[in-house]
């Protein structure tokens, strides 16, 4: 498989925060050629363990978010439309577009309705529409609707991943399971590598309702350094001046910040140097919205580093990606792993 | 294969093709070739209507005409930034709100392109609540050049929703292009079947564009006294719209007109009709609402005029990447369709 057809497997799958467990059984399946052992936990999380088989080896922690921003069904109306809310999502991305309902029978179709211009009043095309005044059609009387979705349902983007030119692939759940992509490509790399640290690559849930999944494994493997490979915003041509950009195509992006230590952040940069990798920087003098800022503080701390994949229209069913930063970052984390070799250690 | 199953099957078939005013190509070739084998005479006009005459079992006193459209609402490239990506113009009215987020295919290559907005995250709440206008929005295809996305695209090449038809629901189906290939999927499946009256059947161009130009100078030339269009119409039988609001209603079947904003449709014919309809129980609905138009409007005020009957398809969600229509309704309009050549003598 290559790893554009790992990154469409994974984010094809659906999953969102709360309930990933048929994502860690893919991202499960994937991992597992890489590593020495793989575990799902109760939280759906994945953990892959890579052992450098040298006693007394520090552990290196590498994470990826494998949950996906979605919708939860808070009613079924007397006409048998669903009504939702949103877990991170824009709502002037959905009228017009499709959903899959996640039914306890399976997944649905549904298509979140919009009213015709004809039928609009002058001006109602110039307000975007409350995502609670949005529903859903999924094209069944209602007693056939009360019978197959439950309240508390979750909802999807129905996206498959498909290629836009230069490189780049369009879809859904990028964020952040195309990351999750960069450390398979990182363990690519790793194959019959000669490590000094042991490796724990984890698929972890609950991102996008504050990194729940990532506290969880932080607290159990107890990491010596833990790398949140997250998201950021790649430049837009809606973006305003002020917006906190870096460009598409223009390597991983090294965040540099109380969560994201400078002390390694700088190394990261100088390997990334020395291995002729691009990067770019981004400052962050607080929290960074990724896994890092919730496994920094467990138990007595943890160091954490913040590398991220540029990403155009972030948590929209077309999030877009190019492939050479999917590549660029699996090799500065292997780079990385690599580099822990004696001449400096955690 | 029952004849609703066929209608389905030929819808399927003209949805999975893009067709925008003036590049309706691709769907006359689709329709040509189902038609072609039954029909008595078949003419591409200067506008690129496809007119198809059907030999029935007997010849009607004056002649009568079917009519849909096969053009649907969709893009026109109108300018690309430096940057590569595309600006447009929509080619129909399309509500920008419901671009936001969509797959489109772009130009003659057909290329993939989505049409976003900058992350949530960069935006403020006061932002949010603003919908951008369609002339702030872009078509983003991978291109970082103009000049690598002029091979792809020039300024007006169209561009398509990318929405496949999909079966969903309780016997829904979902497209974007429901309005209208539906009348042009009725109207083929006609033209398959046995007519107890000569028929004509136009396939009519650039109706989304307004002034129905298409349909107009197929009228002028045909003539006929008598016509029927067959629509794809707006059902908004959806939370809070006021009953008396929706238009129509899915699985009351058939939508008869009354009139719109070009057309008045002819009193008598809807009596007659609708009265044949109850008798044969077929299941039909007034179109309660006057607003939008249709071909009726170029058909009725051709050469010394013409009378003539409005029916349509209940589609939810007209004019976006998924229309969608219910097969029973379908099945209700072809069965009018039917009846509406089965009367031509009596409609006369």
């Amino acid at each position: 498989m290559t790893l554009k057809e790992k990154i469409t497997t994974l984010c094809n799958a659906q999953g969102v925060s709360g309930d990933e467990f048929a994502v860690a059984e893919k991202a499960a399946e994937l991992l597992a050629p890489y590593v020495d052992r793989v575990e799902v936990d109760k939280f759906g999380n994945v953990s892959g363990y890579k052992s450098c088989g040298k006693p007394g080896a520090k552990k290196l922690m590498l994470d990826a978010h494998i949950d996906e921003i979605g919708f939860l069904v808070t009613g079924i109306t007397e006409e048998g439309f669903l009504r939702f809310m949103g877990i991170g999502v824009d709502q002037r991305m959905l009228p017009g577009g499709t959903l899959s309902v996640m039914t306890k029978t399976g997944n649905i179709l549904g298509v979140v309705g919009a009213l015709p211009p004809h039928l609009q009043a002058p001006g109602d095309n110039a307000k975007s529409l409350p995502i609670e005044n949005l529903y859903v059609d999924v094209g069944m009387p209602v007693e056939e609707v009360r019978k197959k979705v439950r309240i508390g349902d979750y909802m999807t983007f129905t996206s498959q991943a498909f290629d836009l030119l230069g490189d780049q692939i369009c879809g859904k759940s990028f964020d952040d399971r195309a990351c999750f992509c960069c450390l398979l490509h990182a363990l690519e790399l790793l194959k019959d590598k000669e490590l000094n640290v042991d490796l724990i690559i984890i698929g972890t849930t609950k991102e996008e309702i504050g990194g729940h999944g990532a506290s969880y494994r932080t607290y159990c493997d107890r990491p010596d350094l833990a790398v949140a490979i997250d998201v950021c915003h790649a430049r837009t041509d809606d973006n305003l001046p002020g917006d906190r950009v870096s460009d598409l195509g223009g390597g991983p992006v090294i965040t540099v910040g109380t969560n994201s230590v400078p002390r390694y952040a700088r190394k990261l940069m100088e390997i990334a140097r020395a291995k002729n990798i691009p990067y770019q920087v981004s400052a962050a003098p607080s929290r960074t919205g990724t896994n890092a800022w919730s496994m920094q503080i467990i138990e007595e701390g943890c160091p954490t580093l913040v590398a991220s994949l540029p990403l155009k229209y972030m948590h929209s069913p077309v999030e877009v990606i190019k492939m050479s930063d999917v590549e660029n970052v699996g090799r500065l984390l292997a780079e990385l792993a690599m580099d822990i070799d004696g001449r400096w250690s955690l | 294969m029952s004849d609703l199953n066929r209608v389905t099957e030929i819808l399927k078939l003209l949805c999975e093709k893009d067709g925008v005013a003036g590049y309706e190509d691709e769907v006359r070739e689709a329709i040509a070739d189902i038609a072609r084998p039954h029909a008595d005479e078949m003419t591409v006009d200067a506008l690129g209507n496809l007119l198809v005459f059907k030999k029935g079992r007997n010849t009607p006193k004056k002649p009568i005409a079917l009519s849909a459209h096969m053009d649907e609402v969709g893009f026109m490239v109108s300018k690309i930034t430096e940057g590569g990506m595309i600006k447009f113009v929509t080619v129909g009215s399309i509500d920008p709100r419901v671009m936001i987020g969509r797959k489109l295919k772009v130009g003659p290559q057909k290329v993939p392109g989505v049409i976003s907005l900058k992350a949530i995250h960069l935006t403020t709440p006061a932002e949010r609540k603003i919908a951008p206008p369609a002339g702030s929005l872009y078509i983003d295809i991978g291109a970082t050049s103009r000049r690598e996305a002029e091979k792809y695209a020039q300024i007006g090449d169209p561009c398509y929703f990318d929405s496949p038809y999909e079966e969903f629901g309780d016997g829904r189906i979902k497209s974007k292009a429901i309005d209208d290939r539906v009348g042009c999927a009725v109207m083929a499946a006609l033209i398959e079947e046995e007519l107890e009256y000569d028929t004509w059947f136009v396939f009519a161009t650039n109706e989304e564009i307004g002034g129905s130009r298409g349909a107009k100078v197929a009228a002028n030339r045909l003539g006929a006294p008598t016509f029927l269009t067959i629509e794809g119409t707006t059902a908004a039988d959806m939370p809070g719209v006021p009953v008396h609001a929706q238009s129509t209603t899915q699985g009351l079947g058939c939508a008869v007109s009354i009139y719109d904003k070009t057309s008045v449709y002819s009193r008598s014919l809807i009596k007659s009709m609708t009265q044949k309809a109850d008798e044969e129980g077929i299941k039909w609905q007034y179109r309660r609402s006057a607003n939008g138009s249709t071909d009726a409007g170029a058909f009725h005020l051709a050469a010394t005029g013409a009378v003539g009957m409005g029916i349509a398809t209940p589609t939810r969600y007209i004019h976006c990447a998924c229309n969608v229509a219910y097969k029973p309704d379908i099945g209700e309009v072809l069965k009018m369709a039917r009846l509406f050549i089965k009367e031509a003598d009596k409609n006369v």
